[in-house]
């Protein structure tokens, strides 16, 4: 005690004494990065909440999580799909039985025995504790976990063939941690994580500075589908401002800048010989919703009527022009999207495209007009449409005025276009206060039901996430079907004919779908490798030099 | 409460940190340190409360973190959980009751101890502050006496402007500017943050490390380190030292000026003494208590944390960390931190007085 | 501790009574020059703002002229006179409609804070006792709030989160309201306080006019002297709240007004990237709306200080010494803590 703080004082007279003059001399010292070795440095603007797969339900805590957890189902590089991971088989063993079979002899970094009781005590834990801010509510189907023996898993499902299930395995409720370190009922906290050495993933953390700084060294008893690291230490950076990563990345400060930087950083930095842009599938969508209570027409309208209802929406898909705003606002970093489920999962298709506009993605002022007239519709349509600023990335605001814009320009349309931050936002639109208005979506697990059941499944008395008051009891029926059809052309098929059958409702209009995007110094390879459908970006398969 | 405070005097015309302290009649010094000391209490109590009222009524943390993702039922049923719905006096008096207790519990967003979040990014904030205050004062200090002595001539009207400049320039403003000409054009200074990767790993294995990282520096002893923390401190440092600079130019300059003019400076004058000494010597020492009134609440201020200079420079400190809490509606960790900087502004205005009543003993309580 | 109370001034004479228009006459030389320089910028911005819709060539939220876009960070040239921004604005255009946003936060900010502050202190110097106390009180805790904090929960509770002009303006004008309140109350309740028991206050009292009146024309001569600062400190930081305001994130969308802050905002990237114009202008506007503001306060608080006059109109006034023991606590110091609020915003 009488140490410490002496030390403290005398650290602080030494400091005084010092400073000023250190400061005049610093900056000849420079502040470049003192990496060691092939050591890869990586900078994010992601923000981690809580380390522990009970607590927190957000995408910079699930990057971590993807480093250091391992889990029963993955994605392996390069494909959408999931394979077993740290298992050796994962199969229906009869219909609401899904059996998994771990690898034998699994430890954890601390050395403790990864068997089936962990796994059992991971997915008992995240119901039990129920976390305000867990993902909990994706085991929506899961019923029971038995552990019969040590490597031996059986989770018994509400439903029959679940086919997302798998997929709910390498989800955010899926990370497998070790039951001598984690508690049963109630979130663990970061440091007793990190000190009690709970990792099983490609990765361990080393040493953990929340929201600054993460230390990963490579975990050799990882044995899964995705193989050993190719970079032994990877050191991860958190930033608040984008545009400090992107000079950091541009000065050659850090080796790879991953989300996300602005689309001008981008643009700029690809045309930047010092470093590489690399891009990936995204599975990042932007749409508009219409509500189909308040919309132009819609049902609780005075003067309500669904094909006029209709007519709007659809004259809206015609006149929104997605190339315009992805090259002006995103400088292509997004893409247009032309139907529910995006490019690169098995099952997207694109089926707006030769419904509306010039059917070849364009926009089609005329044949708008036709659709409103045929209708019945008065022009120019009065649209309220709101945005959200905060929650969807900085560009919101001028695609959103880029959309006004160009349905104002239409002449067809007077848009009252309002933004409002996300607190209340997400609470108006549920409340029917919005008749159209901006969302987006990052999927959970990267299979096509992540985009169709959450949205589009509205069976009466319980509504969708979307709650936008659209009912077609034959999407109903197409999507559960969909669900449990265990043939996967057969599945695929009713995807595509889902996505068909929306299109013509529109009760969203799919507008953009975001790529992933990496900066990196030109010496980084294997960037491409993590670039996939699995929107899980994994340190391992980065190298240096 | 106290007399001091109803007592009319016409000098606490001047605004609040002189008027708090306005002479009175009676008393003597030790009983008003005590009212000012016991007055700590009802401050904090009142802004606590006052951010408990503002901050439930704009929306609950389990909206802002998964609103994007949970369907409205779903939603609801964890606000119910959570106990968010319940009546906001219930809450008010549960969370006063814990505080009394001296638990300010655990953030809701990340799940770690108020005190704890307090203490690493009070420790950023202190160390910036303490950046901040070295430029201040040796910019501000000397360049206000040049200014009062150069008065109404050439040197005065720049150094002047140059102060109305460093506080009228944005802090983002001038901290890109910064960036730009330093890290990106002359690339001596790195671009953000309080050190590099590999120095802040080394601090990171310290046993006794305080967060502070100029100290941590100095633990590891390794002069690179040093060296590394330093040249990171200099651009905040700097952007934020001469917003105060400015502050303290002025605030010396017409201090120095007011007691140039009394009878025994004139005095010393008339006896021959240089113009320069009767700055230095004769004019300074009158003219400490209102600079050290004025410095004390700039320091109350910059340990409350500089949220715009802490987000341009990525120095994550308690009022970047503040604003991102804010930001996710995350009521305990914001009653926290607030209370923490109710405590600081009321402590240091505190010692301020005492200070003041040691250097004058002409101020009479 | 001297005690003297202000002199009553002689009645003034009619050309005197145009606002500024003695302060200006009475200044010399330098200070002359920077109140001349000040009321200069100062009349550019409000003639600017109030001009803006005839003098800016396009909209603020336009985004295309004769059914053609602007196009994305277009450089300046002769039809985009300072360039497009990131969301394809003209920049020259927004700059000019900014400091008509900015403007209106100045003033909605300075009457709030000016009539409720102003009232605060009348009556709680006035009626004295516990209210009294208990108003000091409150002031000096909600002096300690930092004020862009504030600014960031008042545009969430005031607009419902709406980034629309009306929101944006109240939230920026109201936090800084909140915290300038507490300087008015200050002002306005010392000079009450010490007037309420002057023989005048008295005699008037006895002949049946109503004290609360006299007090208030009273309190307000008298006060004249802080208050013009105050209102030049309290419009700078209304304008720098609301720039920081749109800084973080929380300012007004483009589509409902043109704001400084906010375009320096987004940016940001662009001066990263070799696009130098998106920022600049706003930037500078920022600086020089409030440099002209700040100019005109310091010299008002100059002239109004006897000892601050500049030598000669020091000489010629031959009041100062009187107050030299009140340093610390009066007229010393009255510019100076005042402006310590200042630097909560731009911190």
């Amino acid at each position: 005690m009488r140490s410490a703080s002496t030390r403290t004082v005398r650290g602080i007279a030494l400091l005084a004494g010092t400073a000023a003059a250190a400061l005049v001399l610093a900056g000849c010292s420079g502040g470049g990065g003192s990496s060691t070795g092939s050591a890869i440095t990586i900078g994010t603007t992601d923000k981690v909440t809580v380390l522990d797969p009970a607590g927190s339900y957000d995408n910079g805590s699930f990057a971590v999580m993807n480093q250091v957890f391992p889990f029963l189902m993955n994605t392996p590089y390069g494909s959408p799909d999931v394979e077993p991971d740290i298992a050796e088989k994962a199969e229906f063993t009869s219909p609401t039985e899904y059996t998994v079979t771990l690898k034998p002899g699994l430890k954890f970094a601390n050395g403790h025995d990864l068997t089936s009781s962990d796994v059992k005590f991971s997915f008992d834990r995240q119901l039990a504790i129920a976390d305000p801010n867990g993902p909990s509510s994706l085991l929506y189907n899961l019923d029971s976990v038995a552990a019969p023996d040590d490597t031996t898993v059986v989770f018994t499902l509400k439903t029959e063939n679940d086919q997302v299930f798998p997929q709910i395995l390498s989800s955010p409720a899926g990370p497998i941690v070790d039951e001598e370190v984690f508690a049963a009922d109630k979130v663990t906290s970061d440091k007793e994580i990190v000190d009690g050495k709970a990792f099983a993933g490609q990765y361990e953390i080393t040493s953990y500075d929340f929201n600054n700084l993460i230390a990963y060294k490579a975990y050799s008893g990882y044995k899964g589908v995705l193989g050993a690291a190719k970079t032994d230490v990877v050191n991860v950076k958190y930033y608040a401002d984008a545009s400090n990563l992107k000079l950091d990345i541009q000065e050659g400060n850090i080796d790879v800048a991953f989300r996300s930087l602005s689309a001008t950083d981008i643009s700029d930095l690809s045309t930047n010989d010092k470093v590489k842009v690399v891009n990936g599938p995204g599975g990042e969508i932007r749409y508009i919703v219409f509500n189909f209570d308040t919309q132009p027409y819609g049902a609780k309208t005075p003067e309500a009527d669904a094909a006029k209802a209709l007519a709007v929406r659809k004259a809206v898909a015609d006149v929104v022009d997605r190339q315009e705003i992805a090259t002006q606002v995103y400088k292509d970093t997004y893409t247009p999207l032309y139907s529910y489920v995006p490019q690169g999962l098995t099952g997207a298709t694109e089926s707006l495209k030769p419904l509306y506009g010039d059917g070849n993605g364009g926009a089609d002022v005329e044949k708008a007009k036709a659709d409103l007239t045929a209708a019945g519709v008065t022009v120019p349509v009065k649209l309220s449409l709101q945005y959200n600023t905060d929650h969807y990335g900085p560009g919101s605001s001028d695609e959103y005025a880029l959309i006004k814009d160009q349905l104002d320009s239409s002449g067809l349309f007077t848009v009252d276009l309002q933004s409002t931050e996300y607190v209340q936002y997400a609470k108006d639109r549920v409340a029917d206060a919005y008749p159209a208005y901006q969302l987006g979506w990052f999927p959970d697990y990267s299979d096509a039901d992540n985009y169709l059941t959450p949205f589009f499944l509205n069976p009466t008395g319980k509504e969708s996430f979307l709650q936008s008051h659209y009912q077609n009891p034959a999407v109903d029926s197409l999507v559960l079907e969909q669900g449990v059809t265990t043939d996967p052309a057969a599945r695929t098929a009713l995807i595509e004919k889902i996505q068909d059958t929306v299109a013509g409702d529109l009760p969203t209009i799919p507008l953009l779908q975001g790529a992933q995007v990496a900066v990196t110094g030109t010496t980084v390879t294997g960037t491409s490798d993590t670039l996939d459908a699995s929107f899980k970006f994994r340190y391992a398969a980065l190298a240096k030099g | 409460m106290t007399a001091e405070l109803a007592t009319p005097d016409p000098a606490s015309a001047a605004p609040p940190v002189t008027a708090r302290r306005s002479a009175s009649s009676g008393g003597g010094l030790l009983r008003y340190l005590i009212v000012r000391f016991l007055l700590i209490i009802p401050t904090i109590f009142i802004l606590v409360t006052l951010v408990f009222v503002l901050m439930r009524s704009t929306g609950d943390p389990i909206t802002a973190a998964q609103g994007g993702k949970l369907t409205a039922a779903e939603l609801a049923k964890r606000i119910h959980d959570a106990g968010y719905d319940r009546p906001i006096l219930v809450q008010y008096f549960e969370y006063i009751g814990q505080v009394f207790t001296g638990n300010f519990g655990n953030t809701i967003t990340d799940n770690r101890p108020v005190t704890e979040v307090l203490y690493t990014y009070g420790g950023a904030t202190l160390e910036l502050a303490f950046y901040a205050l070295i430029v201040a004062f040796i910019v501000g200090i000397p360049l206000g006496m040049v200014a009062a002595y150069f008065r109404d001539n050439a040197p005065d009207a720049f150094l002047r402007i140059f102060a109305i400049l460093c506080y009228a320039t944005p802090v983002f403003f001038a901290g890109l500017l910064l960036k730009l000409i330093f890290a990106v054009w002359l690339h001596v200074l790195p671009v953000a943050g309080r050190a590099s990767t590999g120095a802040e790993l080394q601090m990171q294995v310290l046993p006794g490390k305080t967060g502070i990282y100029l100290i941590d520096a100095f633990q590891t002893g390794n002069p690179d380190v040093i060296g590394d923390v330093l040249s990171h401190a200099v651009l905040p440092g700097i952007a934020l030292g001469l917003l105060t600079a400015g502050v303290f130019l002025r605030l010396v300059r017409t201090n120095l000026i007011g007691t140039l003019g009394t009878d025994y400076v004139d005095a010393a004058r008339s006896r021959g003494v240089n113009e320069f000494r009767l700055v230095r010597k004769h004019a300074y020492r009158p003219a400490l208590i209102p600079i050290i009134t004025v410095i004390g609440l700039q320091i109350a201020l910059l340990l409350g944390g500089a949220v715009l200079t802490e987000t341009t420079f990525e120095w994550k400190g308690l009022g970047f960390q503040l604003a991102q809490y804010l930001a996710s509606r995350d009521f305990v960790a914001v009653q926290g931190i607030v209370a923490l900087l109710a405590v600081i502004v009321a402590v240091t205005n505190f010692i301020v007085d005492v200070i003041a009543a040691l250097i004058d003993p002409r101020v009479r309580y | 501790m001297s005690r003297l109370s202000t002199p009553s001034r002689p009645r003034r004479s009619l050309a005197s009574r145009i606002p500024l228009f003695d302060q200006v006459r009475s200044s010399i030389g330098l200070q002359r020059g920077m109140l001349v320089a000040g009321l200069v910028i100062t009349l550019a911005f409000v003639l600017v703002a109030i001009l803006a819709p005839v003098i800016a060539p396009f909209g603020f939220s336009q985004l295309r002229s004769d059914g053609v876009a602007f196009g994305a960070q277009q450089p300046p040239s002769s039809s985009h006179l300072l360039g497009t921004t990131v969301g394809g604005y003209d920049v020259f255009s927004r700059v000019l409609w900014g400091a008509q946003t900015a403007l209106l936060t100045i003033i909605v900010s300075v009457l709030l804070s000016i009539f409720i502050g102003i009232a605060l202190g009348l009556i709680s110097g006035y009626l004295g006792g516990w209210l009294d106390r208990v108003l000091v009180v409150v002031c000096d805790a909600v002096y300690a709030f930092p004020s862009l904090l504030l600014a960031i929960v008042m545009s969430i509770v005031i607009s419902g989160g709406r980034s629309d002009l009306t929101g944006g303006i109240l939230a920026a004008s109201i936090s800084i309201t909140v915290v300038f309140i507490p300087q008015y109350f200050r002002v306005i309740r010392a000079e009450t306080v010490r007037i309420k028991n002057e023989a005048y206050v008295e005699s008037a009292k006895v002949i049946g006019t109503r004290a609360p009146r006299i007090i208030l024309r009273h309190v307000l001569r008298n006060a004249t002297r802080s208050l013009p600062l105050l209102l030049t400190l309290n419009s700078s930081e209304a304008l720098l709240t609301l720039a920081g305001l749109g800084f973080l994130g929380f300012g007004i969308e483009p589509s409902a007004a043109a704001e400084w802050g906010y375009d320096l905002n987004k940016a940001l990237s662009d001066v990263t990237s070799g696009i130098w114009w998106t920022a600049l202008f706003p930037g500078l506007a920022i600086v020089l709306a409030v440099l002209g503001i700040t100019l005109v306060g310091e010299s008002l608080n100059d002239l109004a200080d006897p000892r601050l006059r500049g030598r000669r109109a020091a000489v010629d006034s031959g009041a100062p010494s009187a107050d030299n023991g009140a340093v610390p606590h009066g007229a010393g110091a009255s510019g100076a803590p005042l402006i310590d609020s200042n630097e909560e915003a731009r911190s």
